[in-house]
Protein backbone atom coordinates (compact mmCIF):
# COMPACT_ATOMS: atom_id res chain seq x y z
CA UNK A 1 0.00 0.00 0.00
CA UNK A 2 1.57 3.07 -0.91
CA UNK A 3 1.19 6.19 0.46
CA UNK A 4 1.01 9.31 -1.85
CA UNK A 5 2.77 12.75 -0.46
CA UNK A 6 0.25 15.49 0.03
CA UNK A 7 0.92 18.35 -1.68
CA UNK A 8 -2.11 20.39 0.64
CA UNK A 9 -2.75 19.91 4.17
CA UNK A 10 -5.96 18.46 4.83
CA UNK A 11 -8.92 20.77 6.50
CA UNK A 12 -8.95 17.80 9.01
CA UNK A 13 -6.79 19.12 11.89
CA UNK A 14 -8.50 22.41 13.39
CA UNK A 15 -6.13 24.79 11.80
CA UNK A 16 -5.28 27.59 14.05
CA UNK A 17 -6.37 30.77 11.80
CA UNK A 18 -4.46 33.60 13.39
CA UNK A 19 -5.54 35.90 11.12
CA UNK A 20 -9.01 34.96 10.82
CA UNK A 21 -8.91 35.23 15.00
CA UNK A 22 -7.37 38.82 14.32
CA UNK A 23 -10.09 39.91 12.48
CA UNK A 24 -12.76 38.53 14.09
CA UNK A 25 -11.80 40.42 17.46
CA UNK A 26 -10.83 43.71 15.42
CA UNK A 27 -14.42 43.36 14.24
CA UNK A 28 -16.28 42.66 17.16
CA UNK A 29 -14.63 45.46 18.84
CA UNK A 30 -15.18 48.14 16.31
CA UNK A 31 -18.84 47.39 15.62
CA UNK A 32 -19.69 47.05 19.55
CA UNK A 33 -17.83 50.94 19.34
CA UNK A 34 -19.82 51.54 15.81
CA UNK A 35 -23.01 50.34 17.79
CA UNK A 36 -22.21 52.67 20.87
CA UNK A 37 -21.42 55.62 18.64
CA UNK A 38 -24.65 55.49 16.81
CA UNK A 39 -26.94 55.09 19.38
CA UNK A 40 -25.55 57.32 21.92
CA UNK A 41 -22.43 59.17 20.80
CA UNK A 42 -24.30 60.08 17.73
CA UNK A 43 -26.74 63.59 18.07
CA UNK A 44 -30.60 63.03 17.88
CA UNK A 45 -31.52 64.60 14.01
CA UNK A 46 -33.62 67.50 14.05
CA UNK A 47 -35.86 66.71 11.40
CA UNK A 48 -35.71 63.02 11.36
CA UNK A 49 -35.33 61.91 15.27
CA UNK A 50 -33.88 58.93 16.12
CA UNK A 51 -35.14 56.99 12.86
CA UNK A 52 -32.48 58.74 11.47
CA UNK A 53 -29.35 56.68 13.24
CA UNK A 54 -30.16 54.29 10.85
CA UNK A 55 -28.48 56.50 8.51
CA UNK A 56 -24.97 55.13 9.66
CA UNK A 57 -25.43 51.04 9.15
CA UNK A 58 -26.84 51.41 6.01
CA UNK A 59 -24.50 54.18 4.63
CA UNK A 60 -22.09 51.74 5.94
CA UNK A 61 -23.15 48.44 4.10
CA UNK A 62 -23.85 50.63 1.10
CA UNK A 63 -20.32 50.94 1.12
CA UNK A 64 -19.25 47.65 2.05
CA UNK A 65 -21.70 46.24 -0.92
CA UNK A 66 -19.76 48.35 -3.57
CA UNK A 67 -16.70 47.62 -2.20
CA UNK A 68 -16.64 43.81 -1.90
CA UNK A 69 -18.22 44.57 -5.83
CA UNK A 70 -14.45 46.42 -6.28
CA UNK A 71 -12.72 43.37 -4.88
CA UNK A 72 -14.17 40.85 -7.02
CA UNK A 73 -13.10 42.95 -10.14
CA UNK A 74 -9.32 43.27 -8.72
CA UNK A 75 -9.67 39.52 -8.06
CA UNK A 76 -11.31 38.65 -11.63
CA UNK A 77 -8.04 40.47 -13.19
CA UNK A 78 -6.16 38.92 -11.12
CA UNK A 79 -8.00 35.09 -11.82
CA UNK A 80 -7.28 35.95 -15.84
CA UNK A 81 -4.24 37.34 -15.32
CA UNK A 82 -2.58 34.06 -13.59
CA UNK A 83 -4.93 31.32 -13.50
CA UNK A 84 -5.07 30.67 -10.29
CA UNK A 85 -7.71 28.92 -8.35
CA UNK A 86 -7.57 31.33 -5.29
CA UNK A 87 -8.63 34.58 -6.63
CA UNK A 88 -11.50 32.31 -8.18
CA UNK A 89 -12.29 31.81 -4.47
CA UNK A 90 -11.84 35.59 -3.43
CA UNK A 91 -14.08 36.63 -6.50
CA UNK A 92 -17.27 34.22 -4.88
CA UNK A 93 -16.55 34.95 -1.71
CA UNK A 94 -15.89 38.56 -1.96
CA UNK A 95 -19.64 38.13 -3.74
CA UNK A 96 -21.50 35.87 -1.34
CA UNK A 97 -20.49 38.25 1.86
CA UNK A 98 -21.32 41.78 -0.63
CA UNK A 99 -24.42 40.20 -1.61
CA UNK A 100 -25.50 39.86 2.64
CA UNK A 101 -24.22 43.19 2.63
CA UNK A 102 -26.55 44.95 0.19
CA UNK A 103 -29.23 43.22 1.21
CA UNK A 104 -28.86 44.68 4.08
CA UNK A 105 -28.70 48.25 2.71
CA UNK A 106 -31.82 47.53 0.91
CA UNK A 107 -33.61 46.42 3.64
CA UNK A 108 -32.72 49.25 6.19
CA UNK A 109 -33.23 51.66 3.61
CA UNK A 110 -36.73 51.07 3.28
CA UNK A 111 -37.19 51.00 6.48
CA UNK A 112 -35.25 53.77 7.00
CA UNK A 113 -37.45 55.49 4.46
CA UNK A 114 -40.98 54.58 5.84
CA UNK A 115 -40.91 56.86 8.84
CA UNK A 116 -39.67 59.50 7.12
CA UNK A 117 -41.02 59.64 3.88
CA UNK A 118 -44.39 57.73 4.36
CA UNK A 119 -43.04 55.06 1.42
CA UNK A 120 -40.99 52.05 1.67
CA UNK A 121 -39.52 52.68 -1.22
CA UNK A 122 -38.14 56.01 -2.96
CA UNK A 123 -35.91 56.11 -6.02
CA UNK A 124 -33.39 58.03 -3.64
CA UNK A 125 -29.75 57.25 -6.22
CA UNK A 126 -28.11 55.45 -3.25
CA UNK A 127 -31.37 53.14 -2.63
CA UNK A 128 -31.52 52.31 -6.32
CA UNK A 129 -27.83 51.91 -6.90
CA UNK A 130 -28.07 48.89 -4.15
CA UNK A 131 -30.98 47.11 -5.54
CA UNK A 132 -28.90 47.00 -9.15
CA UNK A 133 -26.17 46.01 -7.42
CA UNK A 134 -28.55 43.35 -5.76
CA UNK A 135 -29.40 41.89 -9.12
CA UNK A 136 -25.89 41.84 -10.69
CA UNK A 137 -24.58 40.07 -7.40
CA UNK A 138 -27.38 37.39 -7.88
CA UNK A 139 -26.93 37.27 -11.57
CA UNK A 140 -23.30 36.74 -10.76
CA UNK A 141 -24.39 33.60 -8.84
CA UNK A 142 -26.91 32.41 -11.43
CA UNK A 143 -23.87 32.31 -14.15
CA UNK A 144 -21.71 30.83 -11.44
CA UNK A 145 -24.14 27.86 -11.02
CA UNK A 146 -25.06 27.63 -14.70
CA UNK A 147 -21.41 26.39 -15.54
CA UNK A 148 -20.46 23.07 -15.75
CA UNK A 149 -16.31 22.71 -15.12
CA UNK A 150 -14.41 24.71 -12.40
CA UNK A 151 -11.99 26.13 -15.29
CA UNK A 152 -14.45 27.87 -17.75
CA UNK A 153 -16.85 28.91 -14.51
CA UNK A 154 -14.01 30.68 -12.80
CA UNK A 155 -13.02 32.56 -16.37
CA UNK A 156 -16.60 33.28 -16.78
CA UNK A 157 -17.05 34.82 -13.70
CA UNK A 158 -13.94 36.97 -13.97
CA UNK A 159 -15.38 37.93 -16.98
CA UNK A 160 -18.84 38.96 -15.93
CA UNK A 161 -17.25 40.16 -12.71
CA UNK A 162 -14.90 42.84 -14.49
CA UNK A 163 -17.56 43.99 -16.77
CA UNK A 164 -20.90 44.30 -14.81
CA UNK A 165 -18.38 46.44 -12.49
CA UNK A 166 -17.31 48.92 -14.70
CA UNK A 167 -20.50 49.64 -15.76
CA UNK A 168 -21.49 50.00 -11.88
CA UNK A 169 -20.32 53.40 -11.64
CA UNK A 170 -21.45 54.50 -14.67
CA UNK A 171 -25.09 53.68 -13.69
CA UNK A 172 -24.54 56.04 -10.35
CA UNK A 173 -24.16 58.95 -12.09
CA UNK A 174 -26.45 58.32 -14.21
CA UNK A 175 -29.09 57.87 -11.65
CA UNK A 176 -28.10 60.34 -9.74
CA UNK A 177 -28.57 63.03 -12.93
CA UNK A 178 -32.56 61.42 -13.30
CA UNK A 179 -32.64 62.18 -10.00
CA UNK A 180 -31.66 65.78 -9.62
CA UNK A 181 -33.76 66.64 -13.19
CA UNK A 182 -36.58 64.42 -11.69
CA UNK A 183 -36.77 64.24 -7.69
CA UNK A 184 -39.37 62.72 -6.08
CA UNK A 185 -41.85 65.28 -5.38
CA UNK A 186 -42.48 63.06 -1.97
CA UNK A 187 -38.99 62.90 -0.58
CA UNK A 188 -37.02 65.98 -2.49
CA UNK A 189 -33.90 64.05 -1.88
CA UNK A 190 -32.12 64.13 1.56
CA UNK A 191 -32.28 66.41 4.14
CA UNK A 192 -30.28 66.22 7.49
CA UNK A 193 -28.41 68.57 9.05
CA UNK A 194 -24.81 66.81 9.27
CA UNK A 195 -22.76 67.43 12.71
CA UNK A 196 -19.11 67.03 12.82
CA UNK A 197 -20.45 64.10 15.41
CA UNK A 198 -22.61 62.18 12.69
CA UNK A 199 -19.26 62.27 10.56
CA UNK A 200 -17.17 60.74 13.03
CA UNK A 201 -19.69 57.95 13.89
CA UNK A 202 -20.56 57.55 10.12
CA UNK A 203 -16.38 56.90 9.43
CA UNK A 204 -16.00 54.71 12.46
CA UNK A 205 -19.00 52.75 10.89
CA UNK A 206 -17.69 52.16 7.45
CA UNK A 207 -13.94 51.02 9.30
CA UNK A 208 -16.40 48.98 11.60
CA UNK A 209 -18.13 47.28 8.77
CA UNK A 210 -15.10 47.14 6.74
CA UNK A 211 -13.68 44.87 9.05
CA UNK A 212 -16.30 42.62 9.18
CA UNK A 213 -16.90 41.96 5.38
CA UNK A 214 -13.04 41.08 5.52
CA UNK A 215 -13.72 38.50 8.35
CA UNK A 216 -16.58 37.13 6.20
CA UNK A 217 -14.62 37.07 3.38
CA UNK A 218 -11.55 35.13 5.26
CA UNK A 219 -14.16 32.27 6.75
CA UNK A 220 -15.92 32.10 3.59
CA UNK A 221 -12.88 31.77 1.57
CA UNK A 222 -11.21 28.78 4.27
CA UNK A 223 -14.90 27.30 3.34
CA UNK A 224 -13.90 27.23 -0.30
CA UNK A 225 -10.68 25.62 0.01
CA UNK A 226 -11.91 23.16 2.54
CA UNK A 227 -14.29 22.11 -0.03
CA UNK A 228 -11.49 22.00 -2.51
CA UNK A 229 -10.10 19.59 -0.04
CA UNK A 230 -12.95 17.26 0.08
CA UNK A 231 -13.64 16.96 -3.58
CA UNK A 232 -9.55 16.20 -4.17
CA UNK A 233 -10.48 13.35 -0.99
CA UNK A 234 -12.92 12.43 -2.82
CA UNK A 235 -11.42 11.81 -5.84
CA UNK A 236 -8.69 10.16 -4.44
CA UNK A 237 -11.41 7.63 -2.78
CA UNK A 238 -12.90 6.85 -5.74
CA UNK A 239 -9.53 6.46 -7.70
CA UNK A 240 -8.68 3.63 -5.28
CA UNK A 241 -11.93 1.66 -5.31
CA UNK A 242 -12.06 1.76 -8.96
CA UNK A 243 -8.41 0.52 -8.74
CA UNK A 244 -9.92 -2.22 -5.85
CA UNK A 245 -12.43 -3.52 -8.44
CA UNK A 246 -10.49 -4.22 -11.23
CA UNK A 247 -7.61 -5.62 -9.14
CA UNK A 248 -10.42 -8.63 -7.86
CA UNK A 249 -12.20 -9.08 -11.54
CA UNK A 250 -8.37 -8.96 -13.31
CA UNK B 1 -6.45 47.33 -43.33
CA UNK B 2 -6.18 43.51 -43.16
CA UNK B 3 -8.09 43.92 -39.78
CA UNK B 4 -10.89 45.70 -41.29
CA UNK B 5 -11.44 43.39 -44.00
CA UNK B 6 -11.08 40.22 -41.47
CA UNK B 7 -14.09 42.04 -39.50
CA UNK B 8 -16.25 43.15 -42.57
CA UNK B 9 -15.80 39.30 -43.55
CA UNK B 10 -17.53 38.38 -40.31
CA UNK B 11 -20.17 40.93 -40.49
CA UNK B 12 -20.70 39.43 -44.34
CA UNK B 13 -21.47 35.86 -43.23
CA UNK B 14 -23.45 36.83 -40.33
CA UNK B 15 -25.76 39.12 -43.30
CA UNK B 16 -25.34 36.65 -45.55
CA UNK B 17 -26.48 33.45 -43.25
CA UNK B 18 -29.25 35.33 -41.83
CA UNK B 19 -30.51 36.45 -45.20
CA UNK B 20 -30.62 32.64 -45.86
CA UNK B 21 -33.16 31.86 -43.10
CA UNK B 22 -34.23 35.96 -42.08
CA UNK B 23 -35.04 34.15 -38.71
CA UNK B 24 -33.59 36.46 -36.33
CA UNK B 25 -34.79 39.67 -37.83
CA UNK B 26 -37.83 38.27 -38.14
CA UNK B 27 -38.65 37.66 -34.77
CA UNK B 28 -37.42 40.53 -33.62
CA UNK B 29 -39.94 42.68 -35.37
CA UNK B 30 -42.44 40.67 -34.84
CA UNK B 31 -41.58 40.83 -31.08
CA UNK B 32 -41.22 44.93 -31.52
CA UNK B 33 -44.53 44.99 -32.87
CA UNK B 34 -45.86 43.43 -30.47
CA UNK B 35 -44.76 44.66 -27.59
CA UNK B 36 -45.77 48.19 -28.72
CA UNK B 37 -48.80 47.04 -28.58
CA UNK B 38 -48.84 45.29 -25.55
CA UNK B 39 -47.18 48.65 -23.95
CA UNK B 40 -50.03 50.66 -25.20
CA UNK B 41 -52.65 48.48 -24.20
CA UNK B 42 -51.29 47.64 -21.02
CA UNK B 43 -50.55 51.33 -19.64
CA UNK B 44 -53.50 52.95 -21.65
CA UNK B 45 -50.97 55.03 -23.37
CA UNK B 46 -53.02 57.99 -24.97
CA UNK B 47 -52.70 61.61 -25.97
CA UNK B 48 -49.75 62.94 -23.34
CA UNK B 49 -49.40 59.85 -21.74
CA UNK B 50 -48.25 58.40 -24.52
CA UNK B 51 -45.83 61.14 -25.58
CA UNK B 52 -44.21 60.93 -22.25
CA UNK B 53 -44.13 57.55 -22.33
CA UNK B 54 -43.20 57.12 -25.67
CA UNK B 55 -38.76 57.64 -25.27
CA UNK B 56 -39.02 54.67 -22.43
CA UNK B 57 -41.48 52.11 -24.38
CA UNK B 58 -39.24 52.75 -27.60
CA UNK B 59 -36.00 51.24 -25.66
CA UNK B 60 -37.80 48.85 -23.91
CA UNK B 61 -38.92 47.06 -26.45
CA UNK B 62 -35.32 47.69 -28.13
CA UNK B 63 -33.68 46.28 -25.09
CA UNK B 64 -35.97 43.05 -25.22
CA UNK B 65 -35.65 42.40 -29.01
CA UNK B 66 -32.18 43.25 -28.69
CA UNK B 67 -31.75 40.09 -25.85
CA UNK B 68 -33.84 38.24 -28.51
CA UNK B 69 -31.63 39.15 -31.52
CA UNK B 70 -28.03 38.22 -29.74
CA UNK B 71 -29.27 35.21 -27.92
CA UNK B 72 -30.86 33.96 -31.45
CA UNK B 73 -27.68 34.54 -33.41
CA UNK B 74 -25.31 33.21 -30.69
CA UNK B 75 -27.26 30.07 -30.32
CA UNK B 76 -26.88 29.70 -34.34
CA UNK B 77 -23.49 30.21 -34.55
CA UNK B 78 -22.98 27.26 -32.01
CA UNK B 79 -25.23 24.85 -33.47
CA UNK B 80 -23.51 25.21 -36.78
CA UNK B 81 -20.04 24.72 -35.34
CA UNK B 82 -19.15 28.25 -36.95
CA UNK B 83 -17.49 29.88 -33.73
CA UNK B 84 -15.06 27.04 -33.88
CA UNK B 85 -14.17 27.13 -37.21
CA UNK B 86 -13.61 30.85 -36.64
CA UNK B 87 -10.99 30.22 -33.52
CA UNK B 88 -9.42 27.92 -35.94
CA UNK B 89 -8.53 30.02 -38.69
CA UNK B 90 -5.87 32.51 -37.84
CA UNK B 91 -8.41 35.87 -37.49
CA UNK B 92 -7.58 37.85 -34.62
CA UNK B 93 -9.88 37.44 -31.43
CA UNK B 94 -10.78 40.76 -31.26
CA UNK B 95 -11.28 40.79 -35.23
CA UNK B 96 -14.24 37.93 -34.33
CA UNK B 97 -15.88 40.00 -31.39
CA UNK B 98 -15.93 42.98 -33.50
CA UNK B 99 -17.41 41.31 -36.34
CA UNK B 100 -19.72 39.34 -34.43
CA UNK B 101 -20.98 43.13 -32.47
CA UNK B 102 -21.47 44.57 -35.92
CA UNK B 103 -23.56 41.99 -37.23
CA UNK B 104 -25.93 42.22 -34.21
CA UNK B 105 -25.61 45.96 -34.25
CA UNK B 106 -26.76 46.00 -37.70
CA UNK B 107 -29.87 43.27 -36.88
CA UNK B 108 -30.81 45.82 -34.30
CA UNK B 109 -30.73 49.29 -36.61
CA UNK B 110 -32.91 47.16 -39.11
CA UNK B 111 -35.47 47.03 -35.86
CA UNK B 112 -35.00 50.10 -35.23
CA UNK B 113 -35.72 51.50 -38.79
CA UNK B 114 -38.74 49.80 -38.60
CA UNK B 115 -39.97 50.61 -35.21
CA UNK B 116 -39.14 54.55 -34.99
CA UNK B 117 -41.80 55.59 -38.02
CA UNK B 118 -44.08 53.60 -35.83
CA UNK B 119 -43.79 54.85 -33.17
CA UNK B 120 -43.82 57.80 -34.28
CA UNK B 121 -47.04 57.58 -35.89
CA UNK B 122 -48.73 55.49 -32.88
CA UNK B 123 -47.41 57.89 -29.96
CA UNK B 124 -47.74 61.22 -32.25
CA UNK B 125 -43.55 62.40 -31.15
CA UNK B 126 -41.05 63.45 -34.20
CA UNK B 127 -38.61 61.04 -33.72
CA UNK B 128 -36.97 60.70 -37.04
CA UNK B 129 -34.90 63.77 -36.59
CA UNK B 130 -30.67 63.27 -36.45
CA UNK B 131 -30.31 64.08 -33.07
CA UNK B 132 -32.81 61.61 -32.00
CA UNK B 133 -31.08 59.02 -34.13
CA UNK B 134 -27.77 60.20 -32.65
CA UNK B 135 -29.13 59.31 -29.42
CA UNK B 136 -30.35 55.91 -30.64
CA UNK B 137 -27.24 55.17 -32.47
CA UNK B 138 -24.67 55.78 -29.07
CA UNK B 139 -27.05 53.43 -27.13
CA UNK B 140 -27.43 50.55 -29.52
CA UNK B 141 -23.65 50.12 -30.10
CA UNK B 142 -23.04 50.12 -26.28
CA UNK B 143 -26.00 47.69 -25.78
CA UNK B 144 -25.03 45.36 -28.84
CA UNK B 145 -21.09 45.26 -27.57
CA UNK B 146 -21.69 44.11 -24.07
CA UNK B 147 -24.62 42.11 -25.44
CA UNK B 148 -22.38 40.37 -27.84
CA UNK B 149 -19.62 39.68 -25.09
CA UNK B 150 -22.21 38.92 -22.84
CA UNK B 151 -23.93 36.28 -25.41
CA UNK B 152 -21.00 34.42 -25.90
CA UNK B 153 -20.81 33.40 -22.37
CA UNK B 154 -24.57 32.55 -21.89
CA UNK B 155 -24.52 30.13 -24.78
CA UNK B 156 -21.65 28.09 -22.59
CA UNK B 157 -24.43 28.01 -19.49
CA UNK B 158 -26.77 25.15 -18.76
CA UNK B 159 -29.69 27.81 -19.08
CA UNK B 160 -28.29 28.72 -22.19
CA UNK B 161 -30.05 32.25 -23.95
CA UNK B 162 -32.54 32.24 -20.66
CA UNK B 163 -29.30 33.41 -19.29
CA UNK B 164 -28.60 36.34 -21.22
CA UNK B 165 -31.42 38.83 -20.12
CA UNK B 166 -30.02 38.10 -16.11
CA UNK B 167 -26.17 38.50 -17.15
CA UNK B 168 -27.02 41.81 -19.50
CA UNK B 169 -29.81 44.11 -18.46
CA UNK B 170 -28.80 45.23 -15.33
CA UNK B 171 -25.37 46.19 -17.25
CA UNK B 172 -27.38 48.26 -19.43
CA UNK B 173 -28.79 50.47 -17.38
CA UNK B 174 -26.75 53.24 -17.98
CA UNK B 175 -27.80 53.16 -21.35
CA UNK B 176 -31.09 53.06 -21.00
CA UNK B 177 -31.38 55.73 -18.40
CA UNK B 178 -29.21 57.91 -20.88
CA UNK B 179 -30.98 57.04 -23.84
CA UNK B 180 -34.41 57.25 -22.57
CA UNK B 181 -33.23 60.78 -20.69
CA UNK B 182 -31.88 62.28 -23.90
CA UNK B 183 -34.72 61.11 -26.12
CA UNK B 184 -37.12 62.71 -23.76
CA UNK B 185 -35.36 65.81 -23.72
CA UNK B 186 -34.97 66.02 -27.62
CA UNK B 187 -38.86 65.54 -27.61
CA UNK B 188 -39.56 68.23 -25.36
CA UNK B 189 -37.59 70.40 -27.43
CA UNK B 190 -34.43 70.53 -25.71
CA UNK B 191 -30.78 70.89 -27.77
CA UNK B 192 -28.57 68.61 -28.75
CA UNK B 193 -26.26 70.75 -26.03
CA UNK B 194 -29.10 70.52 -23.46
CA UNK B 195 -29.09 67.13 -23.21
CA UNK B 196 -25.02 66.56 -23.93
CA UNK B 197 -25.10 65.05 -20.18
CA UNK B 198 -26.39 61.90 -21.40
CA UNK B 199 -24.92 62.13 -24.68
CA UNK B 200 -21.50 62.17 -22.58
CA UNK B 201 -22.70 58.80 -20.55
CA UNK B 202 -23.37 56.89 -23.45
CA UNK B 203 -20.27 57.76 -25.34
CA UNK B 204 -18.18 56.55 -22.13
CA UNK B 205 -20.30 54.09 -21.65
CA UNK B 206 -19.38 52.71 -25.49
CA UNK B 207 -15.94 53.59 -25.43
CA UNK B 208 -15.44 51.87 -21.41
CA UNK B 209 -17.73 48.70 -22.81
CA UNK B 210 -15.57 48.14 -25.89
CA UNK B 211 -12.66 48.64 -24.15
CA UNK B 212 -13.30 45.88 -21.64
CA UNK B 213 -14.79 43.65 -24.41
CA UNK B 214 -12.05 43.72 -26.64
CA UNK B 215 -9.84 42.56 -23.83
CA UNK B 216 -11.59 40.51 -22.50
CA UNK B 217 -13.44 38.26 -24.90
CA UNK B 218 -10.30 36.39 -25.67
CA UNK B 219 -10.80 34.87 -22.87
CA UNK B 220 -14.21 34.04 -22.91
CA UNK B 221 -14.01 31.80 -26.33
CA UNK B 222 -10.43 30.11 -25.22
CA UNK B 223 -10.86 26.62 -24.85
CA UNK C 1 -37.40 54.35 20.48
CA UNK C 2 -38.62 54.17 16.95
CA UNK C 3 -39.84 50.71 15.76
CA UNK C 4 -38.03 50.78 12.62
CA UNK C 5 -34.94 51.83 14.51
CA UNK C 6 -35.16 48.56 16.39
CA UNK C 7 -35.89 46.97 12.95
CA UNK C 8 -33.19 48.23 11.20
CA UNK C 9 -31.01 47.03 13.88
CA UNK C 10 -32.19 43.71 14.02
CA UNK C 11 -31.92 43.18 10.03
CA UNK C 12 -28.38 44.05 10.42
CA UNK C 13 -27.88 41.36 13.44
CA UNK C 14 -30.16 38.93 11.72
CA UNK C 15 -28.78 38.63 8.39
CA UNK C 16 -24.81 38.91 9.58
CA UNK C 17 -25.84 35.86 12.05
CA UNK C 18 -27.87 34.05 9.40
CA UNK C 19 -24.56 33.95 6.68
CA UNK C 20 -21.95 33.21 10.07
CA UNK C 21 -24.27 29.98 11.30
CA UNK C 22 -24.44 29.00 7.56
CA UNK C 23 -20.57 29.50 6.64
CA UNK C 24 -20.11 27.67 10.17
CA UNK C 25 -22.79 24.85 9.50
CA UNK C 26 -21.09 23.78 5.90
CA UNK C 27 -17.79 23.91 7.65
CA UNK C 28 -18.68 21.16 9.92
CA UNK C 29 -20.86 19.39 7.08
CA UNK C 30 -17.25 19.71 5.39
CA UNK C 31 -15.21 18.62 8.01
CA UNK C 32 -16.87 15.33 9.32
CA UNK C 33 -17.31 13.92 5.99
CA UNK C 34 -13.27 14.59 5.50
CA UNK C 35 -12.65 13.10 8.51
CA UNK C 36 -15.04 9.86 7.81
CA UNK C 37 -13.03 9.46 4.02
CA UNK C 38 -9.48 9.86 5.62
CA UNK C 39 -10.71 7.12 7.64
CA UNK C 40 -11.90 5.74 4.39
CA UNK C 41 -8.58 5.57 3.01
CA UNK C 42 -6.63 4.77 5.87
CA UNK C 43 -8.91 1.31 6.36
CA UNK C 44 -7.27 -0.26 3.17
Amino acid sequence: MMEETRTEPTARKPTRDLLGLILAGTSGVLIIFALGMALVYAPRELTMGNVQRIFYFHVASAWVGFFGFFVTFLAGIAYLATGKRRWDILGLSSVEVGLTFIAMTVVTGALWARPVWGTYWTWEPRLTISALQLLIYVAYGMLRASITGSERRARFAAVYGIVAFVTVPLSWFAIRWWRTIHPDILTGGDSMTVTPRMVQTLVVSIGAFTALYATLVRQRVRLERADDALTRLRLRVDERQSRLKSRRSG
Amino acid sequence: MNFLRKVLAIVEKDIAAELHTKEVVSAMLVFSALASLIFSFALDLRGDVAEAAAPGVLWTTIAFAGTLGLSRSMAREEQTGCIDGLLLAPVDRTAIFLGKALGNVIFMAIVEIFLLPLFSVFFDVALLRPQVLLVLSLGTLGYAAVGTLLATIAVNTRAREVMLPVLLLPLAVPVLIGAVQATSGLLEGATLNQVSGWIRILVVYDLVILAVSLLTFDYVVQE
Amino acid sequence: MSVYLVAAYAVFWAFTSIFVLSLWARQRRIEQEIESLEAQLSDD
